[in-house]
């Protein structure tokens, strides 16, 4: 009888571990699905390739990590689906940048790190931008790094010609 | 352009012109050449895909949110720009819906001596009918070429055109309200939505000055190439104002405001649509107030045959045209060159046909042996001046680039 009870006893904690567990994971599952209805990113094709990362929302120190995108969208270097340069950063650039205007807007401009900083203040404070949070950092550090200045003279060759017989 | 919707476009054309014919007499016959591709009534999905709704899949799409595209060089040869190849510059949504019986045109402000609202039968009944060809061109065009890189639309050369508007002149309009003596500039303000659905949002409200408004060919237009105003362009009412940057030539119309001051509307204020008051070196940070508004446009011009990257064979001249235009000026000349700028060939110049239409040059060259050449065109406006070679002054929004047009060509 004592033993039976104190065999019990381990069955009832393993079965209380197994709900703590089974709780942690519910909580889990609540916050990804409250962060996928999240007004940043309800455009539901971006959930198609945008996996969250879970150890970025159980962390208590909330250090941000970037959001992962799927490596079977890349194809010479870039993010195919929004047609960005593939690199840390691009999921939440597609989610923030392309929720208002096209994602052309971004990749045809050049800036340094500040310029950007100064075209998302200006969107901020005039076109109802929302505070990027944690995810500014990221955002300006992929655009400085990708889509940076370069140094095109005072006039350019003629490139891309397509020669034809007139 | 492929006939794949032409049932469909059939359809909404005889609706559309049905509608018009109704609402503003039996004269009128724009509505007849709807393009492809237009649905008046909302049936589009106008945020999305990379052919503009209404537009040729020529066109280089710059974005589609909001749509912004323009024409290949190449396919401006033409004296009127076809409908389907003129340029689209959106700085917000266009509207959806459109119930030509209640769209209306308000005239209010400061310096109106009331406010007054007109049908589009009214305006159309009321008011004698002109015709001009018009150039318009976006302040950006040339952006691209900015060193450092300018924010914003990256135009190249194609953001221009010249259309055949039809409507009354804003003069007459604002004369049958009536103007205070104290009237110092108008702004306009169109349906579009902004791009954060904000229906309460101004998406742009710019304007000129009130004696830019008053010219004769700054008109509240309708039509364009004798049809309807293509949506992406303003249908069905919209301001023409040639010569100063296209953003003063507000699409959609629903308002015109008479003001006591400068406007003050979206885009007015700030850096946009505005230059350094003295030139700048490149990349520098000017600060709000050293800038001011953009009001004529400088000289430039484009080649538009042949298009670049013409093999040539040997012994064979070739015949080079374009078009030259020069804000509120008129073109005096266009010199061609096949040598980097050493030497020009005076063009052949055409008279414009009213004034802000482009003007024709045509010149023919022969190249002297085989090889790489460039030909550059240089127009020069009637106040003697002419196109930069290399890119003009730097500015932060990167506006006014009218450095000549290149070409390349070789001769096998």
């Amino acid at each position: 009888m004592k033993e039976l009870n104190e065999q019990d006893k381990a069955t009832m904690e393993i079965a209380k571990l197994r709900s703590r567990i089974g709780k942690i994971i519910l909580l889990f599952v609540v916050i990804l699905a409250i962060k996928q209805v999240s007004p940043n990113n309800f455009f539901s094709w971006q959930n198609d390739f945008v996996s969250q990362n879970i150890a970025v929302v159980l962390d208590e120190q909330f250090v941000y990590e970037p959001i992962f995108f799927d490596s079977l969208d890349i194809k010479d270097g870039l993010h195919i689906p929004s047609g960005m340069i593939a690199d840390t950063g691009v999921a939440e650039v597609v989610q923030n940048c392309g929720a208002c205007h096209s994602l052309d807007l971004v990749k045809q401009n050049k800036a340094t790190r500040e310029g950007w900083k100064e075209k998302i203040v200006w969107m901020q404070q005039t076109q109802k931008l929302w505070d990027l949070g944690m995810q500014e950092d990221i955002i300006l550090t992929y655009l400085a790094k990708n889509y940076g200045p370069e140094n095109s003279g005072r006039r350019k060759n003629l490139e891309n010609i397509e020669w034809y017989r007139l | 352009m492929s006939n794949k919707n032409s049932s469909r476009r059939k359809f909404i054309t005889k609706s559309a012109l049905a509608a018009f014919a109704t609402m503003l007499g039996s004269k009128i016959v724009f509505g007849e050449n709807m393009p492809e591709g237009v649905a008046p009534i909302g049936l589009e999905d106008i945020g999305s895909g990379d052919v503009v709704p209404g537009k040729s899949k020529e066109l280089i799409v710059l974005g589609n949110q909001p749509w912004n595209a323009e024409t290949p060089p190449h396919l401006l040869d033409d004296e009127i720009t076809p409908a389907d190849l003129f340029f689209v510059r959106n700085n917000g949504l266009p509207p959806e819906k459109f119930d030509l019986e209640k769209w209306t045109l308000t005239i209010d402000g400061e310096s109106a001596n009331q406010s007054k609202t007109f049908t589009l039968k009214e305006l159309y009944t009321t008011f004698k009918h002109y015709t001009y060809n018009i150039t318009i061109e976006c302040a950006g065009n040339g952006r691209a070429e900015f060193n450092p890189s300018a924010s914003g639309q990256q135009w190249q050369l194609g953001a221009v055109g010249c259309c055949k508007w039809t409507g009354v002149r804003l003069k007459d309009v604002l004369n049958a309200v009536g103007v205070k003596n104290d009237a110092v500039y108008i702004g306009y303000y169109g349906a579009d939505l902004h791009l954060s659905k904000d229906p309460t949002k101004v998406v742009i409200s710019r304007g000129v000055s009130i004696k830019k408004a008053m010219e004769d060919e700054t008109l509240l237009a309708w039509g364009m190439n004798d049809t309807t105003i293509p949506i992406m362009n303003g249908y069905p009412l919209r301001l023409v104002c040639g010569g100063w940057p296209a953003s003063v030539s507000g699409k959609w119309l629903t308002r015109i405001s008479v003001r006591n001051k400068v406007h003050d509307g979206e885009k007015m204020l700030g850096q946009a649509y505005r230059m350094p008051k003295y030139p700048v070196q490149p990349g520098a940070i000017v600060p709000d107030e050293d800038f001011e508004i953009i009001e004529s446009l400088p000289i430039k011009s484009l080649i538009t045959y042949p298009k670049t990257g013409a093999l040539v064979t040997k012994g064979n001249s070739l015949v080079v045209k374009g078009h030259a235009w020069a804000g509120d000026l008129s073109v005096s000349a266009v010199h061609v060159s096949i040598d980097f700028g050493v030497t020009w060939k005076l063009c052949e110049l055409s008279d414009a046909v009213n004034r802000f239409a482009w003007q024709r040059f045509t010149s023919k060259i022969e190249l002297p042996e085989k090889g790489y050449y460039e030909i550059w065109a240089r127009a020069t406006d009637s106040n003697g001046k002419s196109q930069p070679m290399v890119i003009p002054g730097w500015n932060p929004k990167g506006y006014l680039n009218n450095a000549c047009h290149r070409i390349a060509v070789k001769q096998m």
